[in-house]
């Protein structure tokens, strides 16, 4: 799965590790899902959707789309 | 619960994780000196105090926590690594004991005590696998 997670983070000018305190991970695991080396949970994906207001489509999507 | 969690305060994911790995580490540095100092029984007595400490802490502190010590991802890594283990002993167990069997039948080699335990403990950890494994297939 990728995602535009990392963008969306910068946008904002946050941290990886404010990020990851607004949605109740750690820093470590933020930092894995924007390398692509972790599919979150799907409640954390819903967490990180709702903290950009926005669909889990819009931040994840299947590899080579 | 508010109590608690002022206990646990100021206890960052690193603090947590050098105090685990830190008093683990201490319990089994105790275990051996008590080998070597043949002191066994103090040596015994520290192991078990550090593991029993060491456990806690890594069990309840995140209960405790404000912080995010652990999540959804050590899970996950905990479960691959799990799974890595189990894999691997299995296919060396699998594609080793039954030849080590039929070897030491044919008076080539000879299974001595020590590989006898590790052969029953690597049997009872399996059991205990299968048990835990029917126990996590009833929770999905």
């Amino acid at each position: 799965m990728q995602n535009d997670l990392s963008k969306r983070r910068e946008d904002e000018g946050l941290s990886q590790g404010e990020l990851a305190e607004a949605v109740g991970v750690t820093r470590q695991t933020i930092n894995a899902i924007e390398r692509n080396r972790y599919d979150p949970s799907l409640e954390l994906a819903f967490k990180l959707a709702a903290h950009f207001n926005c669909s889990i489509e819009d931040i994840f999507g299947p590899e080579g789309q | 619960m508010a109590d608690h969690r002022i206990i646990a305060a100021g206890l960052t994911r690193q603090k947590y994780r050098g105090l685990v790995y830190g008093i683990a580490g201490l319990a089994i540095l105790g275990l051996l000196a008590g080998f070597v100092l043949d002191q066994h029984f103090a040596g015994t007595i520290i192991y078990l105090l550090g593991a029993w400490t060491a456990g806690g802490i890594a069990v309840l502190a995140p209960m405790l926590s404000e912080a995010t010590l652990q999540d959804e991802r050590d899970w996950e890594l905990h479960n691959r690594a799990s799974g890595i283990l189990i894999g691997v002993t299995m296919l060396i167990g699998l594609s080793m004991l039954p030849a080590l069997y039929v070897l030491d039948a044919g008076s080539y080699i000879e299974i001595t005590g020590t590989v006898s335990g590790v052969i029953f403990t690597l049997s009872a950890l399996f059991l205990l696998y299968g048990v835990c494994l029917g126990i996590a297939k009833r929770r999905i």
